[in-house]
Order: C-alpha cells, then sequence, then structure tokens
C-alpha cells in the first residue's frame, strides 16, 4: 500500500535522483527509510551546463537527506548506454523553491 | 539497509557534511541520533563559495539542516558485518508480539473494491557500472555552485 | 486523507506532474501515499528538449512535498462523489 514499497524495488539498482538544489545523482540505491532518506553507493553527479557537454564528478557513498530529494528516477541502463552525454548541453536544472 | 544504520556505524570515520546552506563540514563523526543530528571533531568549515575555511575542534549540527552526507565508501560493508553479528535468536515466551500485516485502515470514507497494490514483475539484470572511480574523500571545499 | 483516497482513485490515468523547480512529468499514475509521493510509470519530462536530464528514467519516484501541481485527465473528477468526501471532511470524517 505504502509507496514507500516502491522504493524496494530499486533496492540495488541505479537510479537517477534528482535534488532540491537542481544537483542529478546517479547510483547504485542501497537503502532508504520513511523519510526518503536515500543511501547510494558509487554515486556520481552528472552536471549540465549548455557550453560544453554533461560532465561527471565522482561521489562515492552518500546519504542523501529525504527533504532534499524532489525526484527518484530508475535509471534504464539501456537508454542510458544510448545517450551520449558528451553530446547533451543544457541548462542546470532550477532549485526547488516552495 | 537504513540510512540511519550507515550513519551510526560511520561513528568514527571521517566524514563530509553539506548543510542546505550551502556550508559544508569536514570531520570525524563522535556521534548522531535518529534525527541525524550529529557531532563532529577535527573539523574544517568551508564556507558556500569555497574560499573561507575554519578549523574548529568540534561542532554539533542538527539534522535537519543537512543536504547530504558523504561517508568512506568501507563503511558501507561494516553494516553488514554488524548485522550478521547482531542476529540473535528470537527470545520466545515474553512480550505480546506485533501484529503484522495489518494496514493502516479503518479509517477515511469507506471504498469499494479494494485495489491491491502490486509490484512490477520483471527482474533486471545487466552490467552496471560507469567505469567511474571513487576518489578520496574528505578533502577540503565543495565544488561550489554558486 | 481526502486527496490520498482521490489520488488512490486515479491510479491507472494519465496525469502530469508539475514540481516546484519547474520540471513537468507526464506519466502514468502507479501509486500514491500518505504524504502524496507518487509513483509514475512510463515517464516523460514535458519539455524534453530544456529538460534532458531524466531521457533514461522511465518510471520514478517523486517526493509529494516538491509537486506543486497534479494535471488530472478530464474525466479524472466525479464531483459530487468529491463534494460529499468534502463534506465529510469538513464534519471530521
Amino acid at each position: 500500500m505504502s509507496i514507500i514499497s516502491g522504493l524496494e524495488d530499486l533496492v540495488d539498482e541505479t537510479i537517477s535522483v534528482i535534488t532540491n538544489d537542481g544537483r542529478n545523482i546517479v547510483g547504485i540505491l542501497k537503502g532508504y527509510d520513511q523519510a526518503t532518506n536515500l543511501i547510494m553507493d558509487e554515486s556520481h553527479e552528472r552536471v549540465y551546463s549548455t557550453r560544453t557537454g554533461v560532465e561527471q564528478l565522482v561521489l562515492g557513498l552518500y546519504i542523501i537527506r529525504g527533504d532534499n530529494i524532489s525526484v527518484v528516477g530508475e535509471l534504464d541502463e539501456d537508454l542510458d548506454s544510448n545517450l551520449d552525454l558528451s553530446q547533451l548541453r543544457a541548462q542546470p536544472l532550477k532549485p526547488v523553491m516552495h | 539497509m537504513l540510512p540511519l544504520s550507515l550513519l551510526r556505524t560511520a561513528q568514527g570515520h571521517p566524514m563530509l557534511v553539506e548543510l542546505k546552506n550551502g556550508e559544508t563540514y569536514n570531520g570525524h563523526l563522535v556521534n548522531c541520533d535518529t534525527w541525524m543530528n550529529i557531532h563532529l571533531r577535527e573539523v574544517i568549515c568551508t564556507s558556500k563559495d569555497g574560499d573561507r575555511f575554519w578549523r574548529m575542534p568540534e561542532c554539533y549540527i542538527r539534522g535537519n539542516t543537512i543536504k547530504y552526507l558523504r561517508v568512506p565508501d568501507e563503511v558501507i560493508d561494516k553494516v553488514q558485518e554488524e548485522k550478521r553479528i547482531d542476529r540473535k535468536p528470537p527470545i520466545t515466551g515474553r512480550g505480546r508480539g506485533r501484529g503484522r500485516g495489518d494496514e493502516a485502515g479503518g479509517r477515511g470514507p469507506p471504498r469499494g473494491g479494494g485495489r491491491g497494490y502490486q509490484e512490477e514483475g520483471g527482474s533486471r539484470g545487466g552490467g552496471r557500472g560507469k567505469g567511474v572511480g571513487r576518489g578520496p574523500i574528505g578533502r577540503g571545499g565543495g565544488r561550489g555552485r554558486t | 486523507m481526502l486527496f490520498f483516497s482521490y489520488f488512490k482513485e486515479l491510479v491507472g490515468k494519465e496525469v502530469t506532474v508539475e514540481l516546484k523547480n519547474d520540471l513537468a512529468i507526464r506519466g502514468t499514475l502507479h501509486s500514491v501515499d500518505q504524504y502524496l509521493n507518487i509513483k509514475l510509470e512510463n515517464t516523460r519530462v514535458v519539455e524534453q528538449d530544456k529538460y534532458p536530464h531524466m531521457l533514461s528514467v522511465k518510471n520514478c519516484f517523486i517526493r509529494g512535498s516538491v509537486v506543486r501541481y497534479v494535471l488530472l485527465p478530464p474525466d479524472g473528477v466525479d464531483v459530487d462523489i468529491l463534494h460529499d468526501a468534502t463534506r465529510r471532511e469538513a464534519r471530521g470524517g
């Protein structure tokens, strides 16, 4: 019933998280709790820019606080491997304004 | 695995904490609680823009000001070890036990035809890993974002 | 609880969720919980050229706290039932 069981399916899968400050973090979901706090392993940030392609920064093991999370997406590995990140240009996402 | 169990396991380890206001704190975790309030020792605080630093022997951070914590990679393996050791046989013959599988139903307007939330099926396998190495942890200065 | 119950009725329908960072995500409503966290399937971002950040995401979980609007299907609301439920809620259940 609770959607939190929706994140259960994503444990040990690669996820793409959008945080409230507009960052995009990709990594393996290792755990979560009621407050949507997340454990992400082998994570890296994808930095979008309008001038160059997407840059990837290595972050490692992260605990992200739930109140800083906007979206948790299941990363489709096939779709993702077909993306040419070096050719993607985009504005960074705006931060969430409450 | 619960995020707070990982955090508890990280006691004694170095970590980087970024606050919602953009400041980062590098230090060794002394203690934490279930609100994610944390106590750090030997701390270097870095301003949001990444060009001012403060050293302090210790500090306390209120949990709800935290954006994220960066923990050394090896800590995640220690959580599992801890769990395995902690697993005790259940104590029998005491206590009342708690009911299970009982959703918080029974309140709210009655609705017909209970609809289950089935999980989507189909397992996914396949290689993961983008070939990114792990960097060292605990270097001062966040990636300044303005 | 009213909106929780209401959104549960919308499961399986196409909705567009607009976030407080202006991102709008369209997809099939898979589930909702008490915090009004929303799970969508078969998602696409409405302005995909401007926001390519979720190109390889087809299923996602949206935290209720960052939702600004949920755009409903035209047939997604039975006004009479909603009226009744609202009055019931106003009376305190």
